[in-house]
């Protein structure tokens, strides 16, 4: 109903305006509910009350597969939004669906941008198999170990100013865990065990820190990678065995372990930072909290990552205006110069003068993750990887029960390799 | 004459009578059937054009695991629901039935709530009695199996779960359609019956079933089609999981079509679900028709 009122009020007001000022507004969609939702909706308020020119009307839409069809159905009769966020993840599978128009180098200087002023990595995944631009990378997000140093005082695990230490090896974490454990911890590491996306972060992790690759050349766990995988499997199963993990935790729930003061450690997305910030402001977190980059448990240091980035899709069998684009282009260099305040969600923002300002590197505790963007591992560049994909499904369908001990880990791994395979036919 | 511009006129009037009728029906059902039966031959994405294969897609499913996987899930789920949803809305009604006035309207209501509510409150409901770490029906799990069941997570728990869910949910119609047939039987063919001493039992067997066993049979009917569409409670529920156990035909398609674009093949699959369904119900009728004659 408010997204109603909101949008007539703004097709009202674009009206009124339009003969006076010819004011653009700029149809904005996003899948952002949650903390970082109501930082973006801060930004774009506050775009909207220095341009008078441009006004963004902005629409939440649920985050997943529903976005991705909305945008894809939309833009193909021209009723999409003029500006969209978008996964990095997804960029492949968006290229094959035809939704995207290129971002020109042209398009950049109106924003303001350039090439060079975002990371590399994010750039690459950005750009389409000839090379253009098709989205405008806004942050690097990736998962981050949370910890609560209740239950590792005392320990080696922790040095004189009681910030995390002495993890370099699985070993080395299994015996944070257990001690955790011994300590009163109900479930030493928590993530969303019985979630696609927690799953599969983790598990990804664990490949690609023993240099695994989940899709080669279009084939699915090529080779040793397999066994890798199996590895990685059998790492998850283990810590459910040794009850290090919780059975079956939904996102929710995986998050309440933590901030209920019952896990010492935390794999999940920046995006929570937010929600342990403001609970240690109000008093409510009841421990002393930190987060760090996910540690080296295998041979290499990366982890798991994505990126959101801004896209315009197409608008039907028409061309956006000139003015529109350029004012859609405003909108866009706007944010990434902005970024700061986005930050504030957890994100690691991949426009490098904000990235590099004595502003975001002072910024706890993004700041001591912030490494990881230069070590970070996207999905596989592929149609069937990325958010809300074929590869998100297997997580659910297949790594999660199999943690759980309904399958052996060689097994599950086949059936990741064949599911795989048979939807990229 | 007079009778000849009689009947052109009520043949006008007629045709404008259904005119929009038909208007509406070809043009968001017929047209749309055709294109998609079109679709099913080319390659296409979703929206968009697509080159014509011929017969390519159908050949393809034919060697897809997972559809082999998702027909013998549909199978599974029919057999959990159909007759089991049909036996207890029939004994339901004949409880109800015995009841009288206002009491009778109370259970009814209660039987048939479920019913109105949208299936994504249902499968709310359940999700969160289900839920393995705060649900209220975990205890009973506990005590029967020695310890709290994921039930939408654990491969040979989830189907019938969901079988449960959805007759719960349903059941209410199937209890009206044989309250109806019971108030249809005449009362005099009890007390004839019951003045040549026949028992209850006798009754039941003798006058009851079989003159019940139209509405039973469109019961049984309405079921087959209704349950071998499911889609909503496993996309809701379960997403098809663990290890494909509750893979079915329709989230195939919904895959096929929304996630992987693929148009053509997705409305392969639609097709070929369309004719199973027409196929096995026409087939259950006409069986369940003999059975009755025989009577």
């Amino acid at each position: 109903m408010n997204t109603i009122k909101t949008l007539l009020t703004g097709t009202a007001l674009s009206l009124c305006a339009l003969p006076a000022l010819a004011q653009q507004e700029v149809v904005w969609w996003d899948f952002l509910a949650g903390g970082d939702g109501v930082r973006m909706k801060a930004l774009i308020e506050r775009f909207n009350e220095e341009h008078p020119d441009i006004q963004i009307t902005g629409t939440t839409l649920e985050w997943g597969v529903p976005f991705y069809t909305k945008v894809r159905t939309s833009a193909a009769v021209g009723q999409g939004p003029d500006v969209m966020t978008y996964h990095l993840s997804r960029l492949p599978l968006g290229l094959e669906e035809g939704v995207l128009t290129k971002i020109t180098d042209e398009d950049l200087e109106t924003a303001g941008l350039s090439k060079d002023d975002f990371y590399d990595r994010a750039i690459d995944a950005a750009s389409g198999p000839d090379g253009d631009l098709y989205a405008v990378p806004f942050d690097i997000h990736s998962i981050v170990l949370y910890y609560n140093k209740s239950f590792l005082e005392g320990s080696r695990f922790l040095d004189d100013q009681g910030n995390l230490t002495g993890i370099e090896s699985l070993e080395d974490f299994e015996e944070a865990l257990a001690l955790a454990k011994e300590n009163g911890s109900q479930a030493p590491v928590s993530y969303a065990t019985g979630d696609d996306g927690g799953t599969y972060r983790v598990f990804f992790t664990l490949l690609r820190q023993q240099d695994g690759e989940l899709i080669t050349d279009g084939e699915p766990l090529a080779g040793d990678n397999l066994e890798k995988a199996v590895r990685a499997i059998e790492i998850m199963t283990k810590w459910t065995e040794e009850g290090w993990q919780p059975e079956q935790a939904e996102y929710e729930a995986s998050v309440a372990l933590f901030t209920s003061g019952k896990s010492a450690f935390h794999m999940n997305g920046v995006w929570e930072v937010p929600t342990m910030t403001d609970m240690a402001e109000e008093g409510t977190l009841g421990f002393e909290w930190g987060a760090v980059q996910v540690p080296t448990l295998m041979d290499t240091q990366t982890t798991w990552a994505d990126s959101h980035a801004f896209a315009i899709p197409v608008q039907g069998d028409e061309e956006m205006s000139e003015e529109k684009r350029d004012a859609v282009m405003t909108v866009i260099g706007w944010m990434e110069e902005n970024a700061i305040s986005w930050a504030d969600a957890g994100h690691i923002p991949a426009y490098l003068p904000v990235a590099e300002s004595d502003e975001f590197q002072s910024m706890e505790p993004n700041a001591t993750y912030s490494s990881l963007a230069d070590t970070a591992s996207y999905d596989p560049r592929s149609e069937v990887a990325g958010v809300a994909s074929p590869v998100y499904d297997a997580a659910i369908n297949i790594i999660s029960p199999a943690i759980h001990g309904y399958l052996d880990p060689q097994q599950a791994a086949e059936q990741i390799k064949s599911s795989l395979t048979d939807v990229m036919d | 004459m007079a009778m000849l511009t009689n009947r052109r006129k009520n043949f006008v009037v007629a045709m404008s009578l259904i005119a929009p009728f038909v208007l509406i029906f070809a043009l968001v059902f017929l047209y749309p059937t055709i294109r998609m039966v079109q679709l099913s031959f080319t390659e296409g994405p979703l929206i968009g054009q697509g080159q014509w294969i011929g017969l390519e897609n159908y050949r393809e499913l034919l060697t897809d695991n997972l559809f082999y996987t998702s027909l013998k899930n549909n199978g599974y789920f029919v057999l959990l629901t159909v007759v089991p949803t049909t036996v207890l809305a029939l004994l339901i009604a004949l409880a109800v039935n015995r009841l009288s006035g206002r009491l009778q309207a109370v259970m009814l209501m209660i039987f048939f709530l479920p019913y109105i509510l949208p299936v994504s409150v249902v499968t709310m409901i359940w999700a969160w009695m289900l839920d393995f770490q705060f649900g209220i029906l975990q205890p009973v799990f506990a005590f029967f199996t020695g310890k709290p069941v994921p039930v939408f997570k654990n491969p040979s728990w989830v189907m019938p779960m969901v079988a449960v869910v959805t007759i719960w949910w349903t059941n209410g119609f199937n209890v009206l359609l044989f309250i109806a047939g019971l108030r249809n039987i005449p009362s005099e063919l009890y007390e004839a019956s019951a003045l040549d001493g026949a028992t209850k039992r006798q009754q039941f067997f003798r006058v009851t079933w079989p003159l019940l066993w139209p509405v039973t049979t469109l019961v049984l009917t309405l079921q087959l089609i209704l349950q071998l569409k499911i889609f909503d409670q496993v996309y809701l529920l379960s997403n098809g999981g663990p290890f494909n156990s509750s893979y079915v035909l329709l989230l195939m398609v919904y895959r096929e079509a929304f996630q992987l674009n693929h148009g053509g093949y997705a409305s392969a699959i639609a097709l070929v679900l369309f004719l199973v369904i027409v196929v096995v119900s026409v087939l259950q009728f006409q069986l369940l028709r003999a059975g009755g004659k025989r009577q």
